[in-house]
């Protein structure tokens, strides 16, 4: 198996697609901190940096390496049918469940990288802001470890979560447009119509994982909603888990076992 | 003693019998043409031999076993199925790395096979940039990257120039001279007829004949009027 991880990794590192999609994330990270730290104490704004609160919710807001960790493991999958590359793979491992779990477990690592990045620069954009205006750190070195291995938690399950939408939905066009629109707007409406079912749902599972406040991460209408709390690390890594799992069963007894031709 | 064996094969896409209770053999150490016209059946028969399409019924084995149950597959089949399986932004050599790695040989066999096939000076060039010609050359290179006992080929001569295909012949041949065994589907009869020792032709998924082309051209037909006749026939 360890050689089929390396064979999917190394698939990663020989294309363009890989880096442009981590710059893509680290890009639109440090814009949206940028942003978000811009406007804090401002009205609608993030809380003042001069608190918890505030800085909380700039240093926690590398959503954007979720995201893309999830549009990357959709590629890893969907990219084989997208360019027939597929044959190839089956041909040298003719075994499918093999090859899904190797590119799962290739989701989660490469994920785990977008994850670290989009936290380091979080991080990075969060402390110039708040050394900038001369306020005190209010937040502690075990917490912004944790943090640190939440978004890796975090963006390497949604990596193998993508993994797995690819190879259930094997258009690459059609996955990658509906993870945008799941994250950025399903979970937004479903979010805030029903709030106590907001920490179940898979996106804002994994920003609980990464620190981030729940709302502070969503768009639209879900950002303001308050009064649910978000899930325990343990809950969030579970419940994301166990998506990953029952997905890849459901593709492993279906799309995967299909004729390529 | 067959090397490849087909029995009882059969593929329906919906209303349509892509092929039909199929059997044939193929000898070791042959080069065998799998000649068919378009729509005959051929690179599905091909695609179930190699366990990437699932058969209605029936069986196809290289060395006794199906090829999901084969220890090494590279290293027993090597296959050319399309000239663009191949992820357009990754170069020849970085995709040959990937199959190395996959058939678990020594990357220094890579420049073996770019040299083999010609394409050591494009190595480095993404595949998108390719010409059809020189994907062709890049797919024999992958399939020959493990040193195969088989090769199986779906219409390896597309694309290639008539110096190519020249190559193509003599690699060919050469594999078998050296004990490998050759399937090679075509529906360039007149090209294909200067390399091929046996015959296997299908129409509408069935079998017509199987033998060599000594045989199927014994009564003074050349291996094109024989097709002809034969698919001919079938169709009354």
């Amino acid at each position: 198996m360890t050689r089929l991880v390396r064979i999917e990794l190394l698939k990663l590192t020989s294309t363009r697609l890989t880096y442009g999609l981590l710059a893509t994330s680290v890009g639109l990270t440090v814009l949206w901190t940028v942003l978000e730290a811009s406007r804090a104490g401002q009205p609608n704004g993030p809380a003042a940096l001069t608190g918890s609160a505030g800085q909380t919710s700039i240093i926690t807001g590398g959503v954007w390496g979720l995201i893309l960790a999830a549009v990357l493991g959709v590629t890893i999958s969907s990219g084989e049918f997208r360019h027939h590359t597929a044959t190839l793979t089956y041909l040298a491992v003719p075994s499918r469940t093999r090859v899904l779990a190797a590119k799962g477990a290739a989701g989660g690592i490469a994920g785990a990288v977008f994850g670290l990045a989009g936290y380091a620069v979080t991080l990075t954009v969060g402390l110039i802001f708040v050394g900038a205006h001369g306020y005190h750190l209010a937040i502690g070195a075990g917490t912004l470890a944790d943090w640190g291995l939440g978004h890796l938690v975090g963006a390497a399950l949604l990596g193998v979560i993508g993994v797995v939408v690819g190879s259930l939905i094997r258009s690459q066009l059609a996955a990658v447009i509906g993870v945008f629109v799941w994250t950025i707007i399903i979970e937004s409406l479903i979010g805030g119509l029903f709030g106590s079912v907001r920490p179940y749902l898979p996106y804002t599972a994994a920003t609980a994982l990464a620190g981030t406040p729940l709302g502070s991460a969503s768009f639209g209408p879900s950002r303001g909603v308050s009064g649910v709390v978000p899930l325990p690390f343990a809950a969030a890594t579970a419940l994301l888990a166990a998506i990953a799992v029952a997905g890849a069963l459901v593709a492993a007894r279906t799309t995967i076992r299909r004729d390529v031709s | 003693m067959t090397i490849i064996h087909i029995q009882g094969l059969r593929k329906r896409y919906g209303p349509v019998t892509a092929v039909d209770d199929l059997s044939f053999d193929v000898q070791p150490g042959t080069v065998t043409g799998f000649l068919g016209p378009n729509g005959a059946g051929k690179t599905t028969t091909l695609r179930m031999l190699l366990g990437l399409v699932a058969p209605d019924a029936g069986t196809a084995t290289v060395n006794g076993l199906s090829y999901g149950d084969l220890p090494e597959p590279l290293h027993q089949d090597g296959a050319v199925l399309e000239a663009s399986s191949f992820h357009p932004g990754r170069t020849a050599r970085a995709h040959l790395r990937i199959q190395a790695l996959a058939a678990d040989v020594d990357q220094s066999r890579i420049e073996d096979v770019l040299d083999l096939v010609g394409l050591a000076d494009a190595a480095g060039r993404r595949v998108g940039g390719f010409s059809l010609g020189m994907r062709q050359r890049l797919g024999l290179a992958t399939a020959l990257l493990a040193d195969p006992e088989v090769l199986i080929l779906d219409e390896p001569a597309n694309g290639l120039d008539p110096e190519g295909i020249r190559w193509l012949r003599g690699l060919l041949r050469g594999f078998a001279a050296e004990g490998g065994t050759v399937l090679v589907s075509s529906h360039m009869l007149a090209e294909v007829a200067q390399t091929i020792e046996s015959v296997v032709i299908i129409d509408r998924g069935h079998l017509l004949a199987q033998g060599s082309v000594a045989a199927l051209t014994a009564n003074g037909n050349d291996l094109e009027e024989a097709f002809f006749q034969l698919t001919r026939e079938a169709v009354r």
